[in-house]
């Protein structure tokens, strides 16, 4: 349906020296139909990234265009751009019976009259798995993985054309997460929608998406088709992710086995505020300069210049790591530019 | 639901005392003047200024007047005007303070600082001000005392409204294309109410006495026109020749002033808490169902028989921990799986006495280190949890004091329970900081926690549990508020410190990944009991409860297969006041029969070190699968 793009988007908040760059010029593109998902750990600028797309928070540089138009010019009424939310337990007005929140979202002038408003909302809530008899229903009787629906029945009131997953299932118990899961892919499917599905969870993100995105201290550091970098990671931060999230399937079918296996770097975080210098993976990276001291590029250059000509338009100066899958002739050619 | 909460209101005492009070009020204001309104202007020159008596029971005026009543015609004149007052304010309060919500930025941050800069006035000296420049009367009275009112309340409105536009909902809306004023009037208002209208009530019992005062002061009401604040006045110039003169009207402000605070308060405190009603009934009776620990082998560190938990809710009784028993052994790592609302954190807390009244903990046996946990009085028992029991919360964030140095926060534990002094107790706090991998900790103590990340807050709060010789460290849900990549470390961490000082912990988690990776033996809950117990080997390879085998199902991996719908548990759990007959997990079980639904299984063994609970736990053929 749709294409939604972010061009060299920057989100600062604060001034002077509390200034911090949520999100530094990020690109990024969700292809119309498709499902791309970002992944990175919290403070990396995901949810910052989902929340300027739809006006929440304050693009300082470039802008997100939405089939060409910039989103900030839309009309108000109509919004092909819609989000669900982290939290099902803040994003539904605990006062307002699901039904009215729903009807709220619905543009005004489509479906004349509270009958065929009333109609609309029992449709969409047959649409996520729910029982339209809950219509009068007021959040605080629903369990969480129903209010989470109730909210994508929300978002797609407004008969949109990209939806931001902000997290949807992170607040959920795992028993009723898959159910969600399936709606919102069976949804997407159905009705073509792109989609930018934000979660820290690996294999969630593995499941549902076409593209994964991969956020590090507010960039992107690799993109690339999920089964392609997931099989073939370029960047070692996303290496060390998979690690993390392969690691707990490791554990589940050998117990106490995993536990000693050493990880990369057991260093801190780093702090938003004063990214590193150059490469901003680099005070952790296990294939940087704390490993080859002969790297120092890592310290001095900053990878995103050229990540479009490198595999998954890795940020790194050195994608060949991922040596065992990467095919060397292309690696060549590519560090030849 | 919110008019029982006002119902409520209405049933404490002195809420019933206030509804009481403002009903004659109310109705004195409605009917005085129409019954009393001739006899109160009726004036007598054959007997003025008299004291009481059984014609006058509060005496006459100087135009022989009655002043009683007088007092009773003025209350509508005072109430009138109070609720106007305060009306003004309240009107005013509440545009001016959701103003900021709807304005541009720039006209909001003006609206906000001139508000700001209005509360810093005492809310008299604004009255006198406003009524200098209104200028005498009545009109001027409201007007000063209304406008007096109002930055407090903008203030009050303003703070509440910034908390609610503040979470997702409003968010929601605005994406959803919702404008600015639906927005303030559908969301905010609503939500907002309550409290609002508590101060409302409030702030007319203050805007009674200001009115009172300023007629009194002759600034307020004028002749012929009266009310409480005038008769006061008038009273004054006569109280040696009768003070019931100034006696009278004076206890009807303090009345009519009391129902309007009283009620106020009283609302404030019903809705504000919102406590349930502390009469539950008797605690339904326990009997234990499963088999009692084993008791051979090492003394356990913790011994648990049939632990119930219950707390009072709407009249019942609502039991979120129901009769479990476990052990747990020196040197043990076991971890307690189950869905939130399973009963697993609440056992902890319960584990380690922190639960408060009205919450009531029962057990036919609670042992700690071999220490009767339920019968030994609390100050005997501080010691022993202070220095044998580390606890390690979920949000790193808030179970650290934010105002005091990290290192200074370990070392109040030594100096609370060794009596160690402030220099060795600090030397010992930089020493477990440096045992739980914490770079630098001499100047990391010194720092404070809002200066950790996340992940090195959890390691200092395991730290913290170091500071005594641990014989068990509960660690509730210690890394899901951390990032994938710092979970392993945290769980490396807790293994670490079993293998160098053979503490047991009982680890919880939501997640059977994080727990099959870490554990020896696993709990598994469900709806406040253990539904199986198995050593965590066991776990992928012979799991027997269904509940158990759904949980390692429902687990996405990267191996899932993308083009297979994910697996699910239908339904949802019992709520904990409403547990049906059976075993818990029937609704919801593709195995369930007769039998389930109405007896519920006790937690039997069926293997060594395996205990399940399930009447088919032996149907081996079964896989687990669900849709």
């Amino acid at each position: 349906m749709s294409e939604l793009r972010f061009e060299h988007v920057s989100v600062r908040y604060g001034s002077g020296r509390a200034a911090l760059t949520a999100v530094d010029h990020v690109s990024l593109t969700v292809p119309s139909g498709q499902v791309v998902g970002l992944v990175g750990e919290s403070g990396s600028g995901k949810s910052t990234l989902a929340r300027a797309a739809v006006g929440l928070s304050p693009v300082a540089e470039g802008r997100v265009v939405l089939e060409g138009t910039d989103v900030r010019r839309l009309p108000r009424r109509h919004r092909p751009l819609q989000m669900v939310f982290q939290d099902p337990y803040s994003s539904l007005d605990p006062r307002m019976t699901i039904g009215q929140s729903v009807a709220e979202a619905m543009p005004r002038a489509a479906h004349g009259g509270r009958r065929g408003r009333r109609l609309e909302v029992a449709r969409l809530l047959e649409l996520v798995n729910l029982d339209p008899e809950r219509v009068d229903m007021l959040p605080g009787e629903l369990s969480g993985g129903q209010r989470q629906r109730v909210a994508l029945a929300r978002a797609l009131a407004g008969r949109p054309e990209v939806i931001i997953a902000d997290e949807i299932t992170s607040a959920l118990d795992v028993s009723v997460q898959g159910a969600l899961l399936n709606v919102v892919r069976g949804l997407q499917r159905e009705l073509g929608l792109s989609m930018l599905f934000i979660s820290h969870n690996l294999a969630v993100v593995r499941y549902l998406s076409d593209v994964i995105a991969v956020m590090y201290l507010g960039r992107i550091v690799e993109v690339g088709p999920t089964l392609d970098v997931l099989s073939r990671p370029q960047h070692p931060y996303t290496r060390d992710l998979l690690a993390a999230a392969s690691h707990t399937r490791h554990g589940l079918d050998d117990p106490l086995v995993s536990i000693a296996d050493a990880e990369p770097a057991d260093a801190e975080p780093a702090d938003p505020h004063h990214p590193p210098a150059g490469c901003r993976y680099h005070p952790h990276c296990p294939i940087g300069p704390l490993v080859h001291a002969d790297r120092r590029i890592c310290v001095s250059a900053d990878p995103a210049e050229g990540a479009e000509q490198r595999p998954h338009h890795a940020a790194c100066h050195f994608t060949e790591g991922g040596e065992h899958l990467l095919n060397r002739e292309e690696d060549r050619h590519v560090r030849g530019h | 639901m919110r008019s029982r909460r006002w119902m409520r209101v209405v049933t404490t005492p002195s809420g019933a005392v206030a509804v009481a009070l403002l009903v004659l009020v109310i109705g004195l204001a409605i009917l005085a003047p129409i019954i009393w309104g001739d006899a109160a202007s009726e004036v007598n020159d054959s007997a003025p200024v008299q004291g009481p008596s059984s014609a006058h029971w509060a005496g006459t005026d100087a135009l022989g007047r009655d002043i009683f009543y007088r007092v009773l015609v003025a209350t509508r004149l005072s109430i009138e005007l109070a609720v106007m007052a305060s009306l003004l304010g309240v009107v005013v309060g509440t545009v001016v303070g959701t103003a900021p919500s709807v304005l541009p930025r720039w006209a909001g941050r003006w609206v906000s600082s001139a508000v700001n800069i209005a509360v810093a006035f005492p809310s008299l000296l604004l009255v006198l001000f406003f009524a200098v420049v209104f200028g005498v009367g009545t009109t001027g009275a409201v007007l000063a005392i209304g406008l007096a009112f109002a930055p407090g309340f903008a203030r009050l409105t303003q703070t509440l409204s910034a908390a609610v536009v503040g979470r997702d909902f409003v968010a929601a809306a605005r994406v959803a294309g919702v404008g600015r004023l639906r927005i303030l009037v559908r969301h905010v208002l609503p939500n907002i109410g309550e409290p609002l209208v508590v101060n409302a009530t409030i702030n007319a019992g203050q805007a009674l006495l200001a009115f009172a005062g300023l007629s009194f002061l002759g600034i307020g009401v004028q002749a012929p026109s009266y009310d409480w604040g005038r008769l006061l006045g008038e009273g004054l110039t006569q109280i040696y020749v009768n003070p019931a003169a100034a006696l009278a009207p004076a206890v009807a402000v303090v009345i009519a002033g009391l129902a309007f605070n009283l009620l106020g308060e009283t609302a404030a405190a019903v809705i504000g808490v919102r406590t349930g009603p502390t009469r539950s009934g008797p605690l339904p009776a326990t009997p234990g169902r499963d088999e009692p620990i084993d008791a051979s082998g090492d003394q356990p560190v913790l011994a648990v028989e049939n632990l119930h938990v219950a707390f009072p809710r709407d009249g019942r009784w609502a039991t979120p921990v129901r009769g479990i028993s476990f052990a747990v052994r020196p040197g043990e790592f076991v971890g307690v799986v189950g869905e939130s609302g399973s009963g697993k954190s609440v056992t902890a807390l319960a584990v380690s006495r922190l639960i408060e009244h009205p919450g009531v903990v029962t057990a036919d046996r609670l042992d700690f280190a071999g220490v009767p946990m339920l019968s030994t009085p609390e100050r005997e028992l501080r010691p022993l949890l202070g220095t044998s029991l580390a606890m390690v919360f979920q949000d790193p964030t808030t179970s650290f004091n934010p105002t005091r140095r990290v290192g200074r926060q370990l070392a109040e534990v030594a100096e609370q329970h060794q009596d160690l002094r402030r220099g060795p107790a600090l030397a010992r706090a930089v020493d477990r900081l440096r045992a739980v991998r914490i770079a630098a900790a001499e100047r990391r103590a010194g720092q404070y926690p809002h200066e950790f990340s996340g992940g090195m807050r959890q390691r200092a709060m395991i730290g913290m549990g170091l500071m005594g010789t641990p014989k068990l460290v509960i660690a509730d849900e210690p890394t899901t508020a951390l990032d994938v990549t710092v979970q392993g470390q945290i769980l490396r961490l807790l293994s670490e410190v079993r293998a160098e000082t053979d503490a047991a912990i009982l680890l919880i988690s939501h997640d059977i990944t994080v727990v099959a990776q870490t554990c020896s033996r696993i709990l598994v809950m469900y709806a406040g009991r253990i539904v199986e117990d198995l050593p965590a080997a066991d776990l992928t390879r012979t799991p027997r409860h269904p509940y158990t085998k759904a949980l390692l199902a429902v687990v996405p991996d990267l191996a899932t297969d993308r083009e297979q719908p994910l697996v699910a548990i239908a339904g949802r759990p019992p709520a904990p006041e409403q547990i049906p007959a059976g075993c818990a997990f029937a609704a919801r079980c593709p195995l369930a029969d007769e039998r389930c639904r109405t007896d519920d299984p006790a937690l039997v063994q069926v293997a060594q070190l395996h205990r399940v609970a399930c009447w088919h736990a032996d149907d081996q053929h079964d896989q687990g699968t669900m849709g």
